[in-house]
C-alpha cells in the first residue's frame, strides 16, 4: 500500500467451537479436530438438520448478572475475545490513546437470540410486554458499542453487515484506519451467535445446509468434496488488535503477522448464487492493494463452504485469478472443522491464516474424501502439512455478494 | 406495603449481586448501580412477580421505596392477573 502505513496484528482473541484460546483453537485446527456435533437443545427434536458447530461458552463464567442481563450472546463473544486479543497485544485502556483507538466489527445477525426471544414471548406465550433491553440487545451494532464502551475507545466504531463477508470486511475496513493514519490501533474482527430455532429453521428453509453424515456427524462438513452437500451453522467471535508497524516495533510488540492487502467487490448479479467473475474481482483487488503478484501467493484460506455451489465457483474463481499458479498454490477450508460461522467467519479464519504462517503449516481440509473433477486444485485434504508459506489470502463471500479478501505477510 | 418493599429489595439484589442488607427504603437507585433502564428492568421483573403492568411513571422514581410505592399503588389499582407468588413469574 503505496504512501500508507504498513499495517500488523499484535493481537488476537477467540471464542469458537474448536476452542476459546487461540493456543486451543490451533491445536485442534492443526489435528484436524471438528467442533461439528449434534445440537442437544430443546428444540432439536423439531429440526430436520440437527447439526451445529456449537462454541463451549458459558457467560455465567464470565459476566455478572447486571452485565448478562444486557448482553446477547453475540456481545458476550465479542468482549470476551476481544480482552483476550488486547492482552495477547500487551495493551490496556491506560496504555493507548484511547480516543485515537477504534472498534470495527462484523456480524450477520448481530443478537439474534434477543430478537427471538421477544418474538417468542409476544408470539408464543402471547406476552403483551417485551424485556426493556431487548432493542440494546438485539441491535447488531451492540457488540462493537459494549466493546468500546468497557475499553473507552473513542474513536471510530462501526459495525458491518455483509453477511459472510462481515468480519472479513470489518477486518479490511479497520486495517485502512491504521494505514491511513487516522488510529493508533483498531479492535477488529466479528462475532456470530444465531443458533437459535427460528435461525436454524430459516437457514433448512434455504436448503444449503448439509445433509447429516450418520456415520460420523463430525464430518458432515465436506468442502471441496464430491460429495459435500452443504454448510454447517456455527458459531463464535475472534477479535484483532491492529497497529502500524513502526508502532509495533517501537514499543517491542509481538508481530503476529503483516496485513498486506485488502479487497472488497460485489458480485452484483444474484442475491444467493456467487458469481466466479465477483470473486475473482475481490481476490485481484486484494493482490493489487498488496501490490503482488498472484505467484507470491503461497496458501489461500478458501471460503470454501462446502455447499456445492461455492467450492466449484471459488475453485473457477482462483484459476482465472492465478492462471497456472493455482495448480501450485495450497487451498484450504477449515469450514470443515469449525463450521460457517457467518458474520464471524472472516475473522476465525484469519486467525487460522495468521497461525499457518506462524507455524509455516497448513490447516488441512477434512472430510475430503471424493474428488470432484470441478475441485482439481489442491487442497491440503486430510492433514495438516508443513509448508513454507510468504503470503497467505483469506477469502470470505457472501449472500448479497459482497466479497472481502485479506492478504497476510508472514513477519 | 413492607412485603412490596422486601420484594423490590430482593429483585434489586438478585440483579446487582449484592447483599440485600445493604439495601434500605432510601436508597437511591443510582447510587446503587441502577441507572434509569436498569429500574425499568427491575419494575419488568416486578410486574412478572405482582402480575400487574405498570404505566411509564409520571412521578421521578429516585429511591427503592419509590418503586415499592408505584407498585403498592397499582396493586391497589389493578386487579393482579394471578396469584402472586415467584411460580406464576414467567422471567
Amino acid at each position: 500500500m503505496a504512501n500508507t502505513r504498513r499495517v500488523v496484528i499484535t493481537g488476537m482473541g477467540i471464542v469458537s467451537p474448536l476452542g476459546n484460546t487461540v493456543e486451543e483453537f490451533g491445536l485442534n485446527l492443526m489435528q484436524g479436530i471438528s467442533g461439528i456435533k449434534r445440537l442437544e437443545t430443546d428444540f432439536s427434536d423439531q429440526l430436520e438438520i440437527n447439526i451445529a458447530a456449537s462454541a463451549d461458552f458459558d457467560g455465567a463464567q464470565h459476566f455478572s448478572k447486571k452485565e448478562l442481563a444486557v448482553l446477547d450472546r453475540v456481545s458476550q463473544f465479542a468482549l470476551y475475545a476481544a480482552q483476550q486479543a488486547l492482552d495477547n497485544a500487551g495493551l490496556d485502556a491506560d496504555s493507548m490513546d484511547t480516543n485515537k483507538t477504534g472498534c470495527y466489527l462484523g456480524t450477520g445477525m448481530g443478537g439474534a437470540a434477543s430478537t427471538e426471544e421477544g418474538y417468542h414471548r409476544l408470539f408464543k406465550e402471547g406476552q403483551s410486554r417485551l424485556k426493556p433491553f431487548t432493542v440494546l440487545m438485539a441491535m447488531n451494532n451492540a457488540a462493537a458499542s459494549h466493546i468500546a464502551m468497557h475499553y473507552g475507545l473513542g474513536g471510530p466504531n462501526l459495525t458491518y453487515t455483509t453477511a459472510c463477508s462481515s468480519s472479513a470486511i470489518a477486518i479490511g475496513e479497520a486495517s485502512r484506519q491504521i494505514a491511513y493514519g487516522h488510529c493508533d490501533y483498531m479492535l477488529a474482527g466479528g462475532s456470530e451467535a444465531l443458533l437459535t430455532f427460528g435461525t436454524i429453521k430459516a437457514w433448512e428453509a434455504l436448503r444449503t445446509l448439509a445433509k447429516v453424515d450418520e456415520q460420523n456427524p463430525a464430518a458432515s462438513c465436506k468442502p471441496f468434496s464430491a460429495d459435500r452437500s452443504g454448510l454447517v451453522l456455527g458459531e463464535g467471535c475472534a477479535m484483532f488488535v491492529l497497529e502500524s508497524y513502526d508502532a509495533a516495533m517501537a514499543r517491542g510488540a509481538t508481530i503476529h503477522a503483516e496485513i498486506a492487502g485488502y479487497g472488497t467487490a460485489n458480485d452484483a448479479s444474484h442475491i444467493t448464487q456467487p458469481s466466479v467473475a465477483g470473486q475473482a474481482r475481490a481476490m485481484q483487488a486484494a493482490l493489487d492493494n498488496a501490490g503482488l503478484a498472484p505467484e507470491q501467493i503461497d496458501y489461500i484460506n478458501a471460503h470454501g463452504t462446502g455447499t456445492p455451489l461455492n467450492d466449484a465457483t471459488e475453485t473457477a474463481a482462483i484459476k482465472q485469478v492465478f492462471g497456472p499458479h493455482a495448480y501450485q498454490l495450497a487451498i484450504s477450508s477449515t469450514k470443515s472443522m469449525h463450521g460457517h460461522l457467518m458474520g464471524a467467519a472472516g475473522a476465525v479464519e484469519l486467525v487460522a491464516t495468521t497461525l499457518a504462517l506462524q507455524a509455516q503449516w497448513l490447516p488441512p481440509t477434512m472430510h475430503l474424501q471424493q474428488p470432484d473433477p470441478e475441485c482439481d486444485l489442491h487442497y491440503v485434504a486430510n492433514h495438516a502439512t508443513p509448508q513454507h508459506v510468504r503470503y497467505a489470502m483469506s477469502n470470505s463471500f457472501a449472500f448479497g455478494g459482497t466479497g472481502g479478501v485479506i492478504i497476510l505477510k508472514k513477519s | 406495603m413492607e412485603n412490596t418493599f422486601e420484594t423490590v429489595r430482593t429483585l434489586i439484589a438478585e440483579k446487582l449481586e449484592i447483599d440485600k442488607a445493604t439495601i434500605s427504603p432510601d436508597s437511591v437507585l443510582t447510587e446503587i448501580g441502577l441507572d434509569s433502564l436498569d429500574t425499568f428492568d427491575i419494575i419488568f421483573d416486578a410486574e412478572d412477580t405482582f402480575g400487574i403492568k405498570v404505566p411509564t411513571p409520571k412521578e421521578e422514581i429516585k429511591t427503592v421505596q419509590d418503586v415499592a410505592t408505584l407498585l403498592d399503588q397499582l396493586l391497589r389499582e389493578q386487579a393482579p392477573e394471578g396469584p402472586a407468588t415467584p411460580a406464576q413469574a414467567q422471567r
